[in-house]
């Protein structure tokens, strides 16, 4: 399997590289508008609020959030199709706001929910060869249809395409210029897992063989740890964390001990719950979810109380898991 | 049969109504316009009926207008087709600038404009047996001021899309046909009441069809209607390339992708 490289020392086997997007504290504030039925204008959403990352050559981050963090509204200010109300876009060191088409000859993009015009995946992709004035574009066409297995539906209808099938035409798309840096919105959604993996280790290529840097957004927390270098986690807006994803996940204190119990379930249960331990019985399983620094006292109490196990496993907080604690705090608050 | 599905249908569309304006707008527009436009033509009809070069005048007006329409028609409906397949932020995340998109689409327009308008004078010359081109050049700086009118009533109609979405889209097809009546197509523009003359004063297309009318009955060109049409196509052009810039900003301060 393709694995992507620690970005500690070296990352993509190079010494620490060139930053290629430098976003300072970014805002943006949808303006409710006017309403006719209040005779008032609506209250502002913000939607943004001073986002500021570097993201450098060859890395992968991942924008993770829970629905309405403002991830999408990011990548939009970053290709410009949204204006930004605050803050600063750089690429490669230039502001966008001055040099756009010089700038996003470099910058490329794909989205799930993106669609195509009614015209053949190849008169599609010879569209944005052309927008970006791609060298022997029929070249780079084929090259890509090829490595997304997409070659067989060339001469086929956009519209006529699975969605998985026009994501992987719209990722073709996201390639066609030899980007330096991709912002893929949910890259991978609807997408078969076996696609989704040939997808993934299609990313992780580019991002080794060319040093392309990638904005990556997911709500598939395995494949943000398999492909991110650095996750940033936005809620309501604003960055709340921002760490490689096992440092993420490490920040979740609680993991599950599931025990196979021989003697003393019923003990164990109630032994857990007197001591505020969450627990779930089924059959002779146990699921107790603990913090992970108490396992150890918790096992040494559950030999006091002569329960006995034949079996025991621990799950690690996954990244998965420090989604679902900032989700929560966000139902919260 | 069931009643009760049958008026969910209804609820349906009356739900439809209530969200789309441009249903509730065809309703009464259409009609209106052909009354407000055939009615004229007719009153003038009345006046004029022996008029030997009426059939030359109608269809030169017919075909003429297809310029304003066409060219007006380009730029909304490429707009249009980008939102229908959800492309436009494809498109608009690509190096290319909103300016070079609106030189695209006119220069588009401009050669299906060609096409269009020579199948209409070779439709005429053979259905008809009239031949529009015998003017000859003279024809040439009005054809120019239409395409011209068409661009600015394009942005505009375009910019008003960006700005509110497709929910509007019924002005790609509907915004241009508003200034037909006061353009002066078929009937001068003295066949209008006093406060539809005031109107017409203002429209660039009045004197371009008024001027071509000239030139068809005696041949030659009146070089003041040419050059109230050109300052005034001009003036429109540059409020009317200022508008898209400004709609396209207040589109981005909105989202573009929340267009589609």
């Amino acid at each position: 399997m393709l694995r992507k490289k620690s970005r500690k020392p070296d990352r993509i086997g190079r010494m620490p590289s060139k930053i290629v997007l430098e976003v300072n504290n970014l805002t943006k504030v949808f303006d409710g508008g006017f309403s006719f039925r209040k005779m008032k204008r609506n209250e502002p959403t913000l939607a943004v609020y001073k986002v500021s990352f570097k993201i450098h050559e060859g890395e992968i981050v991942g924008l993770l959030g829970p629905n309405g963090a403002g991830k999408t509204t990011t990548i939009q200010m970053l290709l410009g199709t949204t204006a930004e109300t605050a803050g600063t876009i750089k690429y490669f060191g230039k502001n966008v706001k001055k040099n756009r088409p010089e700038l996003m000859q470099q910058v490329n993009y794909s989205s799930a929910y993106a669609k195509l015009p009614w015209l053949t995946v190849f008169e599609n992709l010879m569209v944005f060869a052309k927008l970006y004035q791609v060298e022997k574009p029929e070249e780079r066409i084929e090259m890509l249809l090829s490595e997304f297995g997409m070659s067989e539906y060339k001469h086929k209808i956009a519209n006529a395409l699975s969605a998985g099938q026009l994501t992987r035409v719209l990722l073709a798309k996201a390639f066609i210029n030899f980007p330096r840096i991709l912002l893929l919105d949910e890259p991978t959604a609807s997408l078969d897992p076996d696609i989704a993996d040939s997808v993934r280790k299609f990313l992780l290529k580019q991002q080794q063989k060319y040093g392309v840097a990638m904005l990556f957004t997911s709500h598939n927390m395995a494949e943000v740890a398999e492909v991110c270098d650095r996750v940033i986690f936005l809620r309501k807006g604003k960055i709340v964390a921002e760490d490689t994803p096992d440092g993420l996940a490490k920040t979740v204190k609680n993991c599950t001990l599931r025990l196979w119990v021989g003697d003393g379930l019923k003990r164990l249960k109630a032994f857990a719950q007197g001591r505020g331990y969450p627990v779930k019985v089924s059959g002779r399983e146990a699921e107790v979810v603990i913090k992970e620094d108490e396992v150890a006292a918790f096992l040494n109490k559950l030999a006091r109380h002569n329960i006995k196990y034949s079996k025991i496993s621990i799950d690690k907080p996954t990244l998965e898991d420090y989604f679902i604690a900032q989700s929560g705090r966000e139902n919260e608050s | 049969m069931s009643l009760n599905r049958v008026k969910a249908i209804w609820w349906r569309h009356a739900y439809d109504l209530k969200h789309n304006v441009g249903r509730l707008f065809d309703t009464f527009y259409w009609p209106a316009l052909d009354i407000v436009l055939w009615g004229m033509t007719s009153v003038y009809f009345q006046q004029k009926a022996a008029t030997a070069d009426i059939v030359l005048v109608l269809l030169s007006g017919l075909v003429f207008w297809q310029v304003i329409w066409r060219s007006q028609y380009e730029v909304t409906v490429n707009l249009l087709e980008e939102l229908w397949s959800h492309n436009l932020v494809n498109v608009l995340a690509t190096p290319l600038t909103i300016y070079e998109w609106v030189v695209a689409v006119i220069c588009l327009g401009f050669i299906r404009m060609f096409f269009a308008i020579g199948f209409g004078l070779a439709l005429v010359y053979w259905l008809y047996g009239v031949n529009i081109l015998q003017v000859g050049w003279m024809m040439v700086p009005f054809v120019a001021l239409l395409l011209m009118s068409g661009w600015y009533i394009g942005l505009v109609a375009a910019g008003v899309i960006l700005r509110f979405g497709m929910r509007i889209e019924v002005i790609a097809w509907s915004g241009v046909s508003l200034l037909a009546p006061f353009s002066a197509i078929y009937y001068p523009v003295s066949t209008l009441p006093e406060w539809g003359q005031r109107i017409a004063a203002w429209v660039p297309a009045s004197y371009v069809f008024e001027g071509m009318r000239v030139v068809l009955s005696r041949g030659q060109i009146d070089q003041a209607m040419l050059l109230k049409s050109l300052g005034l196509t001009v003036i429109y052009l540059v409020l009317g390339l200022g508008f898209f810039w400004l709609m396209y900003q207040q589109r981005r301060k909105l989202g573009v992708s929340s267009l589609e």
